[in-house]
């Protein structure tokens, strides 16, 4: 996968620096030193930003213990734009949808990458969000996903600085908002539907694990069965709990067969109800997930829930709905593509093993719309969000280092090639 | 400049310091040295936070402060090598000083800083503030930066905060209310002005510091105070509001013990300042009850607040900091 004269730990990382004179171009591993291109080698990114480490671990903490549930990220957003607005940006402030957005110019400005962190998480706002910083690990709810994401965003202006790195192209900051649950990318679809230039390239950030390397989507729906009993003189077959007819209807989904080629699973994730041990519930709530990589497949599944869903609604007297809130078409780019090879060699160059694999998340965004798009993970750590979230310290800088080789390669042409067939 | 006066001219909040490049411009013009102090023993779920965020924000991105020390008091977690690892000067009280004996307390190790740190103004916070924000240090160095008549400013938390398990706001705490205010409204009725005398942020000029004595133990803050005020008057104070404070609560049983400590450090500068005359010594026993099986057992604790000297008076820190004889 390497380009050709490469090898692990010298892939050059070339940015340009302003105001300095033309020179050999050899490189010395320090891009501060610059001879006309910043020319360093991949392998020590993490030592030269090491000394960023505490600026970087301090956004972390600061995103993270700023609650920020889907629909209430206004103080992440104000964080995240005051930072790139003390980092020198030349545009930082607010979109309509309420998307913190920063640009950075590149020297010629013919193309654009977008990067773009969520800045929402399912935790409510009422959690203690503090976080705690041990020797090795950060600790705190929502931390991994997605505080590190935002805060790699939010230190990447001033990474570039730091090494006086100057791309050629335009870098566009999105931490955006409304994307978890029903939010449904809503913040970075109204950028992208309203976005005032063309983008070449996604990069979609998340905190963990690092070496996540997501460049395709299968086809997704999200919904929820609501089973509501009706008034009891207007039943037909006497009075049944909502779960007792949530769970007849969770048993015929579970008995829809799906094949193993294509792909096709059915998640029966949440299941919302009841209030009292003494009381039958009235309302029951089932979230569940379609996953296929055909997207006529899961347009099949649909249909026979839906169909489950009428007829059990009629059968046991229940008022039921099927409400999906949330589909992703399949697709996405080849393991050939250019874009993804420049990724796997800046990963190596790291000693970062690839983790490939399909994402939901915000790629999703940018498969949609053609733009090659890859979501990339920053560090070691955990989201369980039933134990304590954490992510691990050692790692981080190797994450932004990774980050830095991605973009300097992109700003290089590295992923303009036409794809391998 | 009376309580009342002060209570409205030196009362600030942290968001009136909000411009850091503006401070650090002021602080470079009048060439001043800043040090921050963390007094710690067993800290180590809080200090690394505490280390990152204040040297990120005050050091490496707005250099405020030209120093962070850690000065422990002998953990037994890993508090000093978290605080090293992420950047802090770290001492071992223990270590330094050693002519002077070993003493344990929050007190031996804010004396020992002056000796240890070089600034103009010493910052103390504490250790174990779980919501620890970098307005926890700018907030105080920001009245002494823009007013040469400030010599010492103090924190106070005033928002409202919902908390539970254990974790609960400073403002109005229960040894301040229930024996400080009663005893500067008997005995110094303008420090009454001063909202919250207990509360363990503070910075001050080493100027004032290093010709106060330091109790060693619990009554390190209120001694302060009083010698300050004793020496310079209320107008040598400023207070700031930092908003919120979270750190664990104490049980009321150990609020006793450091009530005892803070009256003893009370009542001797009582004496030293020639309000009240005591006979005789003060006790050094607290005593306090337990019950097990029905039967009631006194417990007794020996609470001796030892006082360093003035640190001025010592002549390897008259050699460092080229004090004449």
């Amino acid at each position: 996968m390497r380009a050709a004269g490469s090898k692990p730990g010298v892939f050059p990382v070339t940015g340009t620096v302003e105001g300095a004179s033309a020179g050999n171009g050899k490189g010395n591993g320090n891009p501060r030193d610059g001879d006309g291109d910043a020319v360093g080698l991949l392998a020590d990114l993490p030592g030269l930003l090491a000394p960023l480490r505490e600026e970087m671990l301090a956004d972390l903490v600061m995103i993270g213990q700023t609650p920020a549930p889907t629909g209430a990220e206004e103080r992440r957003v104000q964080y995240m734009m005051d930072r790139f607005a003390e980092s020198g940006l030349p545009e930082a402030g607010p979109d309509e949808a309420g998307n913190a957005v920063g640009f950075l110019p590149g020297r010629v400005g013919d193309r654009t990458i977008l990067l773009v962190a969520h800045l929402d998480t399912i935790v409510p706002a009422n959690v203690d969000h503090n976080a705690t910083v041990l020797a090795d690990r950060i600790e705190g709810p929502g931390i991994s996903d997605n505080s590190l994401g935002a805060a790699a965003l939010t230190m990447l202006p001033t990474v570039l600085q730091k090494l006086n790195i100057r791309l050629n192209c335009n870098l566009q900051l999105l931490g955006s908002v409304k994307s978890l649950d029903r939010g449904d990318h809503a913040g970075l679809k109204f950028f992208l539907d309203h976005a005032s230039r063309p983008y070449n390239y996604g990069v979609c950030l998340e905190g963990v694990p690092l070496g996540r390397l997501n460049y395709f989507s299968i086809g997704t729906i999200r919904g929820d069965i609501s089973c509501r009993v009706r008034p009891v003189e207007s039943r037909s077959y006497g009075s049944e709990s909502a779960i007792v007819v949530l769970n007849y209807i969770i048993n015929r989904i579970l008995a829809i067969e799906t094949p193993t080629r294509p792909f096709t699973k059915i998640r029966i994730a949440r299941v919302r109800a009841g209030k009292s041990y003494d009381v039958d519930p009235d309302k029951a709530v089932l979230g569940f997930e379609i996953n296929s990589h055909s997207d006529e497949m899961i347009g099949r599944v649909t249909e026979q829930i839906e169909d489950i869903v009428s007829e059990m609604s009629a059968r046991h007297a229940v008022d039921a709905e099927l409400d999906v809130f949330f589909r992703r078409t399949a697709g996405g780019l080849r393991f050939s593509h250019p874009l993804i090879r420049a990724c796997v060699q800046v990963m190596e160059g790291l000693g970062i093993e690839p983790d490939q694999g399909h994402s939901p998340s915000e790629l999703s965004e940018f498969i949609a719309r053609d733009i090659p798009a890859v979501t990339l993970g920053i560090s070691e750590g955990s989201k369980h969000h039933d134990q304590i979230d954490y992510v691990m310290i050692e790692p981080v800088m190797r994450g932004m280092a990774q980050l830095v080789g991605l973009l300097t390669a992109l700003d290089r042409g590295d992923a303009d090639a036409p794809a391998a067939s | 400049m009376n309580a009342e006066q002060w209570l409205r001219e030196r009362t600030y909040h942290h968001s009136a310091f909000w411009d850091l490049k503006k401070m650090v411009a002021q602080k470079e013009e009048q060439n001043l040295k800043i040090s921050l102090c963390l007094p710690t023993l067993n800290e180590g779920a809080t200090i690394g936070k505490e280390v990152v965020l204040l040297k990120s924000a005050l050091m490496d991105h707005y250099p405020l402060l030209d120093e962070i020390a850690v000065i422990d008091s002998g953990s037994t977690d890993d508090t000093r090598e978290i605080a090293a690892a992420f950047g802090a000067d770290v001492y071992l009280a223990s270590e330094h000083l050693t002519e002077a004996g070993d003493r344990k307390g929050k007190g031996e190790n804010l004396w020992k800083a002056l000796y240890l740190l070089e600034g103009d103004i010493i910052c103390y916070v504490d250790s174990d503030i779980a919501n620890i924000h970098p307005r926890f240090v700018y907030g105080l160095l920001g009245p002494l930066i823009e007013n040469p008549d400030v010599h010492y400013v103090k924190a106070f938390y005033d928002r409202p905060l919902a908390f539970s398990q254990g974790i609960r706001p400073t403002g109005g705490g229960r040894v301040t209310e229930i024996l400080i205010r009663p005893l500067f409204s008997l005995f110094y009725p303008e420090l009454a002005a001063i909202i919250q005398p207990l509360s363990g942020e503070y910075a001050g000029r080493r100027s004032v510091l290093e010709k106060i004595p330091f109790p060693v133990g619990y009554g390190v803050e209120t001694a302060m105070l009083l010698d300050i005020y004793n020496d310079m008057g209320l107008s040598a104070f400023a207070q700031t509001d930092l908003d919120t404070r979270v750190h664990r609560n104490q049980e009321t049983i150990a609020l006793g013990r450091m009530a005892f400590g803070i009256l003893r450090t009370f009542f001797n500068r009582l004496s030293s300042h020639e309000r009240i005359e005591l006979k005789g010594e003060l006790e050094k026993i607290m005593r306090q009850h337990r019950v097990e099986d029905g039967r009631f057992d006194q417990v007794e604790y020996q609470i001796e607040e030892f006082e360093r000297p003035p640190i001025n008076t010592l002549e390897s820190y008259r050699e460092k900091f080229g004090l004449g004889g």
